[in-house]
């Protein structure tokens, strides 16, 4: 009897160090060809150097991974950056970023003109723009009354609200129309380049109904050939776009939720680029000698809300105190070991063009004995308790773990660390509840998208300005820049107000996160944006692969 | 017989509407407000509101709840917000999926692990009783995440045998829809499989010891057949418990192998509904699964009395 105990005691030391030992194996395996870090340097775009002919470049199917579903094309249904990305694949706005987001650029309109009271928009449109074939039409010419209908069903029908500022369109001919806001508003150029409001033929809107967000029909690029929910989206060339000729053949959307999945995937080969790459994947693709990887700077600000309205941080002086107990640029190195990001300082990013450097001088720095000092002078010498709010993504908890040792340590502040997904978490934090809350915010580089939504008092209630920043001054010159239409007046506008919000210290901007791509080095002339947004085919990008 | 099925089918009934409370209650405690989380940070509150009433969701509690209860009784799971289709449609599209899923794993699972457990059994203590009952421990407590991370770096990343992720398509070749499914199954099997070898070897252990295994062997039965066919017969309802007890967790959706394989079944699209407060969907599929569960219990009741008639469910007297 005790020898069979003793014998089975052996095999379980024996099974589970093997166990053990498997597992930690299979590590190195990760790297299968040996010497992958010494190719680090990825091997410079592959082929730049050897000409290859306009014919070989046609051809060949490419697979882009999302890491969200989308769910619904309909272009006034969609919610999220990834239905984006998928609906501008297939249909087209009247005007487009170009791919470095300096100025708006023509797509379906050829040339704009404002009315001097900023209230009235006429487009020319392109005379040579053919929708998809679809169900119920069969590839007619995209007209006036098409743009008519797409926006004004934006206007009245859209999920988001995106187009709410315009009142109605008027046809002046078969290739000219003019946009009636109801308000002036300087946004309105930049809210046409959004997804939500490219144009869409009637007759299939109608004829599909419900079912309309499966069978999306443009004039883009490509056209739909099968929508896999929650697995792909399948794309086929549109062999009459008005641009020019995609060089691919196909272009396949694939949704693949997980991070580790998506690194794998692209290692297989079964996709060609991995988006929104970050933590250990971005190691993991630089190791890769068959890989590639691309990043930009981001439009993008990681941030912690303090509340303004209750509790100890109500208090600009614990604000600024609470500011000058963290060493913000260790904790971005903490936070982002693999270097996905930028310290931040105001929050604008720096790609927007109302950012104003000079102000990043004006953020406390890391000071703990001044910060102690402040904390005493607001009547808190023995520190205090608070909460904290944050969705369960890693990078936003890690945050959280730094700042409470920074907080503990210096000011002997208790800070809880709450974690909830999405849904629980935008409702304590929009309703301001929390003490704190961490969240980040990326848009457009119009400056309205950031600090209106964020800043503007109107927008109390809602996730943006949950911290419940209301200053009429601020308010005052929000309003004021939208209003006007010269970009560098409203920039100065926008600076104005940035300082008003600097100087309130109320939250702790501490990040730009890059956006990260891995690729197959096939893939040839792909161009980064710093919006997140993918862009296949265009007037101003061609992407095609080597075979 | 047929009485006890009819009697069952009876019992759903209470089951299915005290579930539906359950659901309906349980969805509406959750905290986070369903316009805002499926619209996201960016929509403007006026947006919020009007989907908010699109939604129904300004109506009082009790309301919602009649409103529910008479959609249900019609049959009208409602429609999910996200995807902008009524809710029965996605339960019948994703359903096949998870049960080819389900079924393929479970067929590997009980090939691999009744006979495992039987010879196991039959060699107690034994060196392959040993490893094999130390494997089934292990696999037992595999974090289903990790292994099939390591399924995919072996087979897929490093011998390029298998694909990674997704599901195939049989217009693509038999191959690309057999080659999709084999690491998720694995996946999905290797609990099941540690479960059915532990409780097959158990069950076989009390009755080899009885009696009438002994005079069995005694009359000069061959041991292949008193095992495999008097012993297994009479082992059989404990390990028929156990199968249909994992037949209805599997079918509900396994929620982390369908995450990490991209596998478009019901586990993922729960998940999803629950993350975006997409109420309808969660009430239907729920509602769904709860069914899924009473029936499939109905039915191992049923394969009960076909192979063990002494199992009496009318609770007359007798039955030998």
């Amino acid at each position: 009897m005790i020898n069979k105990r003793k014998l089975l005691a052996i095999l379980l030391v024996i099974v589970l160090s093997v166990t053990m030992l498997a597992g930690c194996g299979s590590k190195p395996a990760e790297n299968p060809d040996d010497g992958g870090k010494d190719n680090e340097a990825p091997a410079e775009e592959p082929g730049s150097n050897e000409p290859v002919s306009e014919e070989d470049k046609f051809g060949g199917v490419m697979t882009v991974a999302l890491s969200s579903s989308p769910k619904n094309l309909d272009p006034v249904k969609y919610t999220g950056v990834y239905e984006g990305n998928v609906i501008s694949s297939i249909a087209d706005t009247l005007v487009k970023y170009k791919q470095d987001l300096s100025e708006i650029v023509p797509s379906l309109a050829t040339e704009w003109t404002t009315s001097d009271d900023g209230k009235v928009y006429t487009f020319k449109l392109r005379d040579d723009v053919y929708f998809q074939k679809g169900e119920y039409q069969d590839g007619r010419q995209m007209t006036a009354a098409d743009v008519k209908y797409a926006l004004e069903r934006s206007a009245t029908e859209s999920a988001m609200n995106r187009l709410g500022m315009l009142d109605h369109v008027e046809i002046v001919n078969d290739f000219e129309v003019k946009c009636y806001l109801k308000e002036p508003n300087s946004a309105f150029l930049t809210v046409l380049t959004d997804a939500g409001n490219v144009i869409v033929p009637q007759e299939e809107v109608e004829g599909w109904g419900d079912s309309f967000g499966s069978h999306l029909v443009g004039t883009g690029p490509f056209s739909i050939k099968e929508f896999k929910k929650d697995q792909e989206v399948v794309l086929e060339r549109n062999e009459n776009y008005w641009a020019t000729k995609p060089y691919l053949e196909g272009l396949v959307y694939k949704i693949i939720t997980d991070p580790n999945q998506m690194t794998n995937a692209l290692r297989t080969g079964e996709i060609d680029i991995a988006t929104d790459l970050g933590g250990e994947s971005v190691k993991i693709v630089k190791d890769d000698a068959k890989l590639t990887i691309q990043e930009v700077p981001g439009l993008h600000v990681a941030y912690l809300y303090m509340n303004l309205m209750n509790g100890p941080t109500a208090d600009i002086k614990v604000r600024e105190a609470i500011i000058k107990a963290i060493d913000i640029e260790e904790m971005v190195k903490g936070i982002y070991q693999y270097d996905e990001a930028q310290r931040a300082y105001l929050p604008l990013p720096p790609g927007s063009w109302g950012y104003d450097e000079t102000l990043e001088d004006s953020i406390p720095t890391y000071d703990p004995e001044k910060a102690k000092e402040l904390l005493t002078e607001a009547g808190y010498p023995d520190g205090f308790s608070l909460e904290v709010y944050v969705s369960n993504k890693p990078a936003r908890v890690k945050m959280c773990t730094i700042i409470q040792a920074y907080l503990k340590q210096n000011l002997n502040i208790d800070l809880e660390i709450k974690t909830a997904e999405w849904g629980t978490f935008s409702e304590v934090a929009s309703s301001g509840e929390a003490d704190m809350y961490g969240m980040s915010w990326t848009w457009y580089p119009d400056p309205f998208f950031f600090l209106n939504k964020m800043f503007h008092s109107s927008e109390i209630g809602a996730l943006g300005n949950g911290q419940g920043f209301n200053n009429p001054d601020v308010d005052k010159l929000l309003d004021e820049a939208l209003v006007i239409s010269d970009t560098e007046q409203r920039a100065e506008l926008y600076k104005q107000a940035l300082k008003l919000i600097t100087e309130n210290y109320s939250r702790i901007n501490y990040s730009n996160e890059k956006v990260i791509y891995g690729f197959n080095p096939e893939v040839q002339d792909f161009v980064m944006r710093a919006d997140n947004k993918i862009v296949v085919c265009s007037p101003e990008v061609n992407v095609w692969m080597k075979h | 017989m047929i009485k006890t099925i009819l009697q069952r089918i009876l019992q759903l009934i209470p089951i299915l509407f005290i579930v539906s409370t359950i659901v309906f209650v349980l969805t509406r405690i959750i905290p986070g407000d369903p316009a805002v989380t499926m619209l996201g940070p960016q929509a403007p509150v006026e947006a919020v509101e009007e989907l908010r009433e699109e939604l129904g969701l300004n109506k009082s509690i009790g309301e919602q709840y009649i409103l529910y209860l008479k959609n249900v009784l019609k049959g009208d799971f409602g429609k999910s917000y996200a995807y902008n289709e009524p809710v029965t449609k996605l339960i019948f599209e994703r359903f096949p999926n998870t049960l080819i899923l389900t079924a393929i794993s479970l067929i590997l699972a009980i090939i691999i692990a009744i006979p495992i457990g039987i010879i196991s059994a039959t060699k107690q203590y034994s060196i392959f009783d040993y490893v094999s009952m130390i494997g089934a421990l292990v696999g037992v407590s595999m974090p289903i995440f990790w292994l099939g991370l390591m399924l995919v770096l072996v087979f897929s990343v490093n011998l390029s045998w298998l694909p990674s992720i997704g599901m195939g398509s049989l217009e693509n070749g038999i191959w690309d829809y057999v080659s999709h499914l084999i690491l998720p199954s694995v996946c999905l099997a290797t609990i099941p499989a540690a479960t059915f070898a532990r409780i097959t070897r158990s069950s076989m252990l009390d009755i080899i010891k009885q009696d009438y295994i002994k005079s069995l062997r005694s009359k000069g039965l061959k041991e292949r057949i008193v095992i495999w066919k008097h012993a297994l017969k009479n082992a059989l309802p404990p390990i028929i418990t156990v199968i249909g007890l994992q037949i209805s967790t599997s079918l509900s959706g396994a929620i982390l192998t369908e995450t990490i394989f991209g596998w478009p079944g019901m586990g993922r699209m729960i998940v999803d509904a629950i993350e975006n407060r997409d109420y309808a969907l969660i009430q239907g599929t729920v509602l769904f699964i709860a069914f899924l569960f009473v029936f499939i219990n109905l039915i191992v009741d049923i394969i009960y009395l076909y192979v063990n008639p002494k199992i009496n469910y009318e609770g007359k007297k007798g039955g030998e």
